[in-house]
């Protein structure tokens, strides 16, 4: 009996003793959470105004390497983004720094990545995203690069529209690095030639209908390749249509809300009848890279997309510009370069300030545009480039750019509308517009989506 | 067991001034007594080893579903904190209107019914075809019960290439014997019934062990006793079999539907993004694609919770029905 209570009280005292641990583990917990929220608290009044990002100015003593993320891993993006760090790394011999590539579900993992970091107020230096209204999302946790923009000069060497999308709420938020084209069509030069389909003569979308009419009579091949796995790529196929055929101001008018119903729904027709009658069979279980992979097999004659499909094919064996691939400008769009960015933002609360400041600046300069740019099938920003170092067809990317009339923003990439919208218009294309192909709900859900 | 005093009664004045009574002997700690009387002989004294984890649990894991549940009725979205001055059920609302969540929330239900009555089906044939002392027995076994070793993202990856239109081998197949080539992922009438259909190939094997050790259990008497009265097999195992695997069924089918409403992981390799084909839109991808694509965090909280509440729903009457049979 005694033997018993004396070991009870020992065993009180161990309940006692895990009790106050307990409450004190539970205290520190309770202590963290606290400290989190008024942590993000502090991120938001720092980007209101320039306060938060000169007092993080003063504080960039601290050893923390540069971080940067980005999602180019695949194929070209991974060698553009090698070439991007060697260039760096040139420049800057002895900054420590981490560029730290998330690829995986189109930039879908990097925005994953970057919005809980973010949240969590634990910023990366900088990170690369589309910048136009797509900073929008980024709202109250992005700094002011505006210091680094005058310092450099940006604004009188980028172009125009580089410099006004590049703006958000009155400041700088990011610097671009390079930029594609949207309004593209390639093709397989031995399929048109069997066709007899000239491309340089389609400069109506009705004119590419029948040149696909006429690739499904003449040859065995697929007339246009599309991958739709995903639903963004119908969502650009349509905005170039739509600028192609109704015309630069109709597009601006949908995408700054006062869309035209008849000029929506036409595009969609047309939309509708390339998917219905002139693709492959299996668009629907396939992607970007298959797609490409049916020009470059002359298994198909035409494609429409950005210009990074143009990097697939310099990477095929004997596949080459003028003499296997050819390029057109989407038929209609003669004239206007519908614009891509790829940019670095700047978060604020800036882990290191100082060294992001220098990481933007380099971002921006013509030794990092033409490292990166070459390699990833993109052109700079800048108007002030040699483009001996790439090959005839950016060189010629470059011309259009520097020559075009209208560099609309596109649809799909950030720039036109905010990323909430873009859901709204692949939530309209995954419902009504991946087969079968509902115009009239499909044109109401587009129009509903981008209404103010 | 002597510890448990008789004085309990006497105490009906409150002794809950947390000071330390030092009770020699048989009387011991009145509180804790209480406590012991009200909870069980060792609920204090074994306390040191289930306080710890219930307290972590009870704040990571429910602390935090009644954060989600706060989430979901601010208006929270994009960066900063949440506003809990101002609650309501609006996301809620919102989500009935949602025809995107509509679809979502039917297309969970019907996924997770389907694929939990198929592959039971499955895993009962399998198990009783192994039960039937057929040879290589445990090679049959382990040829089933592969594919649930797989990754999620390995059978996705492996199905999106059988389902392809053009060179897929379900395609081939089929052309081979004369009939047309379906479009297995982008018909949207037919893609929830694809992926049901792989998901049940990777589970039939699970059903089965469940449903093998039931088989085990049930005593070779039975199936002589129906032998004897002249059952027919099918008879014997509709009849007498099959009615006795009733609590392999339960857990079974409880797994499975968990899994079901987990089927995030294959869609979201099957297409190797948040958004499914068309038509195979489930609560769980859109709740991600709210959160990180959209930055909704208090949609998809609210999404969130009704996908838990599903979960509870069938996990509930589970634990219930173990409650009353006596097994919690």
């Amino acid at each position: 009996m005694t033997d018993d209570s004396d070991r009870l009280s020992r065993r009180r005292f161990v309940e006692a003793t895990g009790a106050a641990t307990l409450i004190g583990l539970a205290g520190c917990s309770g202590d963290g959470g606290g400290d989190g929220g008024d942590g993000s608290d502090g991120g938001d009044g720092g980007s209101e105004n320039t306060d938060g990002s000169d007092g993080g100015d003063g504080g960039d003593s601290s050893g923390e390497p540069l971080e940067v993320l980005h999602g180019w891993t695949g194929g070209d993006g991974a060698a553009a983004a090698e070439a991007l760090v060697e260039a760096f790394e040139e420049e800057y011999p002895d900054m420590e720094h981490e560029f730290n590539p998330i690829g995986g579900g189109g930039n879908q993992n990097l925005d994953a990545v970057v919005a809980n970091r973010l949240q969590n107020n634990n910023p990366p230096s900088s990170f690369a995203n589309w910048p136009g209204k797509n900073l929008q999302r980024y709202e109250g946790v992005l700094g002011e690069a505006d210091s680094v923009w005058e310092a450099e000069g940006f604004e009188d060497v980028m172009v125009e529209e580089a410099v006004e999308l590049h703006q958000y709420n009155g400041a700088f938020r990011a610097v671009p690095l390079g930029s594609h084209r949207l309004n593209c069509l390639f093709y397989n030069t031995s399929v048109v030639e069997e066709a007899g389909v000239d491309p340089d003569s389609l400069t109506s979308v009705s004119a590419l209908i029948d040149a696909l009419e006429t690739v499904s009579t003449e040859t065995d091949a697929v007339p246009m390749t599309h991958g739709m796995s995903g639903t963004w790529t119908t969502t650009q196929l349509w905005a170039s249509t739509m600028l192609g055929k109704e015309g630069y101001d109709p597009y601006m008018n949908f995408i700054e809300g006062s869309p035209d119903e008849a000029a929506v729904q036409s595009a969609f027709e047309s939309v509708a009848e390339i998917l219905e009658n002139y693709i492959n069979d299996d668009a629907s279980s396939i992607g970007l890279t298959e797609s490409n992979q049916n020009i470059i097999e002359g298994n198909a004659a035409f494609i429409h997309q950005g210009n990074w499909a143009a990097g697939a094919f310099r990477n095929a064996e004997d596949f080459e510009y003028d003499e296997d691939w050819g390029f057109k400008t989407f038929p209609g769009s003669e004239g206007m370069y519908m614009l891509h960015f790829d940019s670095f933002l700047y978060p604020s609360n800036n882990p290191t300030p100082e060294k992001t400041d220098k990481f933007m600046a380099f971002a921006g300069s013509e030794a990092a545009q033409v490292a990166f740019n070459q390699y990833k099938g993109s052109i700079p920003t800048r108007t002030d480039v040699d483009m001996s170092a790439f090959g005839p067809y950016l060189q010629e990317t470059q011309e259009d750019f520097a020559n075009a009339e209208e560099r609309p923003p596109n649809l799909q990439h950030g720039l036109g509308v905010d990323s909430e919208t873009m859901s709204t218009l692949n939530d309209v294309i995954s419902s009504e517009f991946s087969g079968p192909y509902n115009v009239e709900a499909a044109t109401s859900g587009f129009i509903d989506a981008v209404s103010n | 067991m002597a510890l448990h005093n008789d004085d309990t009664e006497e105490s009906g004045d409150a002794v809950t001034d947390g000071g330390v009574v030092e009770e020699q002997q048989q009387t011991g700690f009145r509180p804790i007594a209480r406590l012991n009387e009200r909870f069980g002989s060792d609920f204090v004294e074994s306390s040191q080893f289930w306080l710890p984890p219930f307290l972590l649990v009870g704040l990571f894991v429910y602390g935090a579903i009644i954060w989600n549940v706060m989430i979901s009725l601010t208006d929270f979205q994009g960066f900063g904190t949440p506003d809990y001055s101002d609650l309501d059920l609006e996301m809620y609302a919102r989500a009935l209107g949602d025809s995107g969540f509509v679809d979502a929330a039917v297309n969970t239900f019907v996924l997770l019914i389907a694929f939990t009555l198929v592959t039971l089906a499955i895993g009962l044939g399998l198990a009783i075809l192994i039960d039937r002392n057929i040879r290589f027995e445990n090679t049959f076994r382990t040829i089933y019960l592969l594919p649930m070793s797989l990754s999620f993202v390995v059978t996705a990856q492996f199905w999106a290439w059988m389902y392809n239109f053009n060179n897929g081998v379900i395609n081939i197949v089929l052309t081979s014997i004369g009939l047309d080539r379906v479009d297995w992922i982008g018909s949207p009438d037919i893609v929830l019934w694809a992926v049901v259909f792989a998901l049940m190939w990777q589970f039939a094997g699970y059903a089965m062990v469940v449903y093998l050790a039931g088989l085990r259990a049930i005593p070779d008497e039975h199936y002589e006793a129906a032998k004897v009265d002249g059952a027919s097999t099918l008879r014997m195992y509709w009849r007498v079999i099959i009615p006795q695997l009733k609590g392999s069924t339960i857990s079974a089918s409880v797994v499975l539907m968990v899994f079901a409403l987990k089927a995030f992981d294959f869609l979201y390799s099957l297409v190797g993004g948040y958004r499914p084909p068309n038509g195979a839109d489930i609560l769980a991808t859109k709740m991600v694609r709210e959160a990180y694509a959209n930055l909704n965090w208090a949609y998809s909280s609210a999404i969130a919770i009704m996908l838990f509440l599903m979960a509870l729903s069938i996990v509930g009457p589970y634990l219930y029905y173990q409650y009353k049979e006596g097994h919690l």
